[in-house]
Parts: structure tokens; C-alpha cells; sequence
């Protein structure tokens, strides 16, 4: 990991002393143990704040449609003769990768606004998993060094192996290489279970209605409707969620268990085939809800109704967002119990 | 004031057989959680604890609460009814941070020129009992930056620290005097006294994050338009998290719901993060990107506050450090500011 970062930092550096970039998103220390934060790079000095590790998770192509999508809006002030075009150079793992081509096809900027400095990606540091190993202590202090994690808390000191403690997603990802890049920065990461993927799923999916709607209605109940699932989801980028519209207004603001129910399943039903697994949703969560569940059974439809794995390819449209006429229609007039 | 000593092991069964009397909410275990809820009688609330997820600024003022109910008649709307009126409650487990943060809202809620009758009334009605801090619970505590101590007795009723064996309750307050028959204990002499002073020297002394709070006043005082201002906001998600999770926010919206000729009135937590919290109907947003809205929310809490209430709208529980998740830190923001 190390030379994937010596050689971040000397691209980025590169892009931006070349004026090739006007900004690189990317991740840089953070100010609590084992954390990496979202960055933004505007001159070749600063490159050397960039970092690539296991504790960078979030998924920037989120910033990078921010911050395009504002350069826009932007630029419509300006005289037809006068507009600059801006280029954003990004960090992009696996999944980061994905979103990027989901926003491609779904024509939030063009590639030339765009320059992707890949990644290698052998998964993220899950924070629920992190704090079950300090035993719900704060974690003080910590370290990693040949794939173990060590936390120092105000009892004393515990390791695990870093695989043990990756997100749930990245145990099971098929992308450890960016779908596309402009720049390749490092070797192959070592393959997930990738077959393990909907495992979890089928078992849920086998459990009775009850019991799924029960589990459902216990997540949700811990939904506090920050909104950072939503806004930290690179899919997510409506100017007005429907969850903010007023005529009609959809979701009322209060409490409302119902409320909070139909703000997230139709979250979720927007992300049918636009949903790249990168876990941030989850990870960004203050309550802890297990939005990943919902989200891979829709993943799940996707791919076994139409073949289908967001963002993969800049030609293959999202199922939802296109017509064949090989598209199967069973789960109109013969829907599966559970499906 | 009365001071008692209370054995430890009492502590929890005190508090659960009060649930069967009054409303009581404490610290409980939710999954990996410790969440404030309302306990079921008898149930025994959690004692050893760090600090719980979210504020207990939700019994006092709650994420949603009714203002008024109305229904259609042949005459157009009519009230149909008052809010319940708030019970009486016994607010266990705050740590003193938390505790401070309610004479925060005070000054907001409970002015002379503004009074807001319904957080007074659950206010009158709320007893805190809190849990002093022997040992800060976490490293992003910096409670004794922006006022406060970790076996601070401000906003507290009865204050319990623990002295190892035994507990020092203080009944601070004539509500906290209440409690004293349900709480028992012993006479607790000077011996208690001293010793709770030696663990207030030690807590605050162990408090290992420090900011210039009260430095950068002056600054923003003059810094309304700085570049400072340009790149803070950069990662900023534009969620609640932080406002949500924050004991002294208190900024709300209302709005109406209305199921066929019903309808109530209610207030809800909003948050200045959020682009449609200054959106007017026109379309137009004064505060038009998340720079002016993290500008506003540094200047709420370190300027106006202090101007207008001469406080600080911090308390220092590190909620937010932990929980952005972007790592947005208040404690690097104010230390750079004090930079400019």
C-alpha cells in the first residue's frame, strides 16, 4: 500500500503542477485513530497530505458530482465565451469506479471532466467491527502493521487480523481493480469471496414475510433521518429528494415511524441497478442501520431478473433505465414468494 | 444541601424501582448502542457507561412534539384540543456535559423577552440526576474548554460520584432534595467531601483534547468574510448528524399534518445543515451553499450565543467528533480559526 501511495501522491502532483486537474478528491489522515477523511488537493504541495489505506472509506464519486454538478450551475452566469470547464481528478477504488461510470451514462458530466487515478482495493476497516473488537471503548490509540489492526483502549490493549475486521461488502467484492481508470497506481489487490455474495440475502429472503417486515420495521426504528445515508450516496444526487418536495409532499418531517419507512424504501427503490455495494450508506450511519441488507436484495433482483451489475461498463445501461426485448416479465405474472 | 453516601450496588435498583413510579428515562444498552430511553418499571438502568449516542435533549425537547391539534368544521378550522401536558420525569445517568446543556436551552427557551411554554413545562417537570465523571469517558471530551468540568453540578439536581465503593450523592436542588427518601444512604462526612475534590482535580486533569474557544470570538467577531470560510465546508455531507446528536442544538421547524378533517400542528427538529433550512418560498436560499451554513453553525455556537447570552452553545461531550462521518472535527475547525 505503500507504493500505491508514494505513487497517488507523485500523479496528483503531477496532474496538478501540469494544470491537467483544477482539484484531486481524495482521502487524507484523520484526526481520530484509524480514520481517513475526504480531501481536496488544489496545489502540487499539498499532494503529500494524500493517503491510501484500509481506513478510507467513503466514496468520493460522491464530491466529484458535487463539485462538478456546482461548476455547472455556476458557469450559467457566466457569458457563453467566457465559461472555463473544470476537471476533477479522483481517488477511485472498485466500487468508487462504478459510481463514476453510473454518473457517466447517466450524463452528469463528461469524461473529459474527469481524471481517475485507480486505486488497488483489498477492502475498508468496518467501524461497527472495529468497535466490537475495543469492546464498545473508545479507541484511544491504534496501528496497523502486517494485516493486524491493535487498539489501545482505557482497558487495555487488543488485536485482530485485518480481514477479520473489513466491511461486510468488501468480503465479498468482485472489483479490488477500477472498471476504468486514467491512471493505474498499483498492482492487483487479492480477490474477496465474490461467490459468497448473496448469501446473506437468500437466507433473509427465506425467512418468513413476518419475520423480514419485523426486521425492517426494528432498522428503521433507529433512523434518526440525518440524511447522510442519502447524501453520501453517489446514486443520491436529485436536486430535490423527493423526500424534500412539498407539493405533494410525500414524507411528512415528524417522527413517524411510517414516515421514516417510506423515506427509505423509496430511497432504496431508486437505486434498483444504480447501487454499487460500496457500503457507505452503512458506514456513514450515527445509528447503525442496516440499510446494506435492503439495498443487496435489490442488488440481488437486479442481477438475477436482468444480468445486471451497476456500473460496470460504460455501455451496459442500468436495467431500469433501458428496454430489451428479451426483459423477463415472470415477476409481474408469476412472483416467487420472497421475490 | 444534603450529601449522602449511597452503596454502589444499590444504585440501579434505586432507579428501577423508581420506573414503576414516575417516568424515568436512563441509559440502556441498544445492540452496540447506549441510547437515553424511558424505562419499563423496575427495570434497572445501565451505571457504567461512558456516554450514550445521543443527547438527552430529546425529553425536554423532542424531535417531534404536537403544538396543537384542529379539525375541519362547516366553519372552517377550529382547535380541537390541547398537547398532553409533560409528566413528571426523572432524567438519570447525564453526564455533567449534558447537564450543562440544559441551562444552554434555558437561556434560549426561558427568556424574559421569549418564553417557550412547552420546553418549560417539561423542564419544571424533569428532574436530572447525574453521574460525574471520575475518569473523562472519552479522549474528544473537552468539556473544561468551553466551561464546564467533568464533575461539574451545573443544571444538575442530584449528582452522584462515584468514590469507589460508595457513591457521594449530592442533593443540589429542592427537586434533587425529593428524591432523598427514594435514594436512602448514609450522612456522607468531610472524608467524602475530600475525596471528591481529589477525583475532580484528577478528571479534569485527565481531559486530553483542548481548544481556544472563548480565544475565537474576537476573530469572528471580524471574520464574516474570511477564506477560511471557502474550503471548511468542502466534505460536509450536508446531513444532521451533528446537529442531531448535539445536547445544546435547538433549532426547529413547524409544519402541519392533517389526515382528513384532523389535523396537528407540530414542531420538529431541523438543522442548519440542511439546504432547505433557510429556503424561502420564493426559491430564493440566503444562505446559499454549505459554506454559509457551516459559517452560521461556528458563528451560532462561538459568536451569537455569546453575544447574546454571553455563553458558549458547546458543552464539549466530542458527540459530533465521533460521529461525523466525515470527521469534520470542531476541535480542528476552532484551533485554526484561532490560527487566522
Amino acid at each position: 500500500m505503500e507504493n500505491v501511495e508514494k505513487k497517488l501522491r507523485e500523479e496528483a502532483k503531477g496532474l496538478l503542477a501540469e494544470k491537467k486537474v483544477d482539484v484531486v478528491v481524495g482521502y487524507e489522515k484523520g484526526t481520530l485513530p484509524l480514520t481517513a477523511t475526504p480531501c481536496f488537493i488544489t496545489t502540487p504541495e499539498e499532494a503529500d497530505r494524500l493517503v491510501w489505506n484500509p481506513f478510507c472509506v467513503l466514496n468520493l464519486a460522491k464530491f466529484v458530482h458535487d463539485l462538478l454538478d456546482q461548476h455547472h450551475e455556476a458557469q450559467k452566469r457566466v457569458k457563453p465565451e467566457a465559461r472555463r470547464k473544470k476537471v476533477v481528478g479522483v481517488v477511485a477504488r472498485g466500487c468508487t469506479s462504478r459510481s463514476l461510470v453510473i454518473q457517466l451514462q447517466e450524463k452528469q458530466y463528461g469524461k473529459d471532466e474527469i481524471v481517475i487515478l485507480g486505486v488497488p482495493c483489498g477492502g475498508y476497516l468496518d467501524g461497527k467491527k472495529l468497535a466490537a473488537l475495543a469492546g464498545g471503548e473508545e479507541v484511544r490509540e491504534g496501528a496497523l502493521s502486517e494485516g493486524k489492526i491493535v487498539v489501545k483502549t482505557v482497558s487495555g490493549e487488543r488485536q485482530a487480523a485485518l480481514k477479520d475486521l473489513l466491511a461486510d461488502n468488501c468480503l465479498v467484492c468482485h472489483f479490488n481493480q477500477p472498471v476504468i481508470a486514467d491512471i493505474q497506481t498499483g498492482e492487483v489487490a487479492p480477490v474477496a469471496e465474490a461467490e459468497k455474495e448473496y448469501d446473506p440475502v437468500t437466507a433473509f429472503e427465506n425467512l418468513p414475510p413476518e419475520a423480514r417486515w419485523a426486521y425492517f420495521e426494528k432498522e428503521m426504528a433507529k433512523c434518526i433521518r440525518c440524511t447522510a445515508c442519502r447524501n453520501v450516496c453517489p446514486s443520491c444526487y436529485c436536486r430535490i429528494c423527493f423526500a424534500e418536495q412539498s407539493q405533494p409532499r410525500w414524507v411528512d418531517i415528524g417522527a413517524d415511524a411510517s414516515d421514516t419507512q417510506l423515506f427509505q424504501l423509496m430511497r432504496m427503490y431508486h437505486m434498483v441497478g444504480r447501487c454499487v455495494d460500496c457500503g457507505s450508506c452503512t458506514a456513514v450511519c450515527p445509528m447503525g442501520v442496516d440499510l446494506r441488507k435492503f439495498l443487496k436484495k435489490l442488488d440481488k433482483d437486479a442481477f438475477e431478473m436482468f444480468g445486471h451489475r451497476a456500473g460496470v461498463s460504460l455501455e451496459e445501461p442500468a436495467p431500469l433505465g433501458a428496454y430489451r426485448e428479451t426483459d423477463g416479465e415472470e415477476f409481474i405474472f408469476e412472483p416467487k414468494a420472497g421475490g | 444541601m444534603e450529601k449522602r453516601l449511597i452503596k454502589k450496588e444499590t444504585l440501579a435498583g434505586i432507579v428501577g424501582e423508581l420506573a414503576g413510579k414516575m417516568r424515568v428515562c436512563a441509559p440502556m444498552k441498544a445492540e452496540d448502542q447506549v441510547l437515553f430511553r424511558i424505562l419499563e418499571a423496575g427495570e434497572k438502568p445501565l451505571v457504567d457507561f461512558a456516554n450514550t449516542k445521543n443527547a438527552p435533549k430529546n425529553f425536554l425537547f423532542p424531535r417531534t412534539e404536537t403544538l396543537l391539534k384542529f379539525t375541519r368544521t362547516g366553519k372552517g378550522m377550529v382547535r380541537a384540543g390541547e398537547p398532553e401536558e409533560g409528566e413528571k420525569t426523572l432524567l438519570f445517568g447525564v453526564r455533567p456535559c449534558d447537564a450543562r446543556s440544559f441551562t444552554l436551552l434555558d437561556m434560549l427557551f426561558d427568556q424574559e423577552k421569549y418564553k417557550d411554554p412547552y420546553y418549560i413545562d417539561k423542564r419544571a417537570k424533569t428532574t436530572i440526576v447525574a453521574i460525574a465523571c471520575v475518569h473523562p469517558p472519552y479522549t474528544t471530551c473537552f468539556c473544561t474548554s468551553v466551561g464546564g468540568s467533568p464533575v461539574d453540578s451545573v443544571g444538575v439536581d442530584l449528582l452522584l460520584t462515584d468514590l469507589g465503593n460508595e457513591y457521594l450523592a449530592e442533593f443540589l436542588t429542592p427537586k434533587g432534595e425529593e428524591l432523598l427518601a427514594a435514594f436512602g444512604g448514609s450522612p456522607a462526612g468531610a472524608e467524602a467531601e475530600k475525596a471528591k475534590e481529589g477525583i475532580a482535580a484528577r478528571a479534569a486533569g485527565e481531559i486530553a483534547s483542548h481548544i481556544p474557544a472563548h480565544e475565537i470570538k474576537p476573530i469572528l467577531d471580524t471574520h464574516f468574510e474570511d477564506p477560511f470560510w471557502n474550503t471548511l465546508h468542502q466534505k460536509c455531507l450536508a446531513c444532521g448528524t451533528c446537529t442531531y446528536l448535539c445536547p445544546t442544538c435547538h433549532c426547529f421547524d413547524i409544519s402541519d399534518e392533517v389526515k382528513r378533517d384532523d389535523g396537528i400542528r407540530i414542531r420538529n427538529w431541523d438543522s442548519c445543515m440542511f439546504p432547505m433550512f433557510t429556503k424561502e418560498t420564493s426559491g430564493h436560499n440566503p444562505r446559499s451553499s454549505q459554506k454559509e451554513r457551516w459559517r452560521q453553525r461556528v458563528m451560532h455556537k462561538f459568536r451569537y450565543y455569546p453575544d447574546n447570552f454571553n455563553a458558549i452553545a458547546c458543552v464539549g461531550c466530542g458527540r459530533c467528533v465521533m460521529a461525523c462521518p466525515v470527521n469534520l472535527d470542531i476541535r480542528k475547525i476552532v484551533t485554526d480559526i484561532a490560527k487566522i
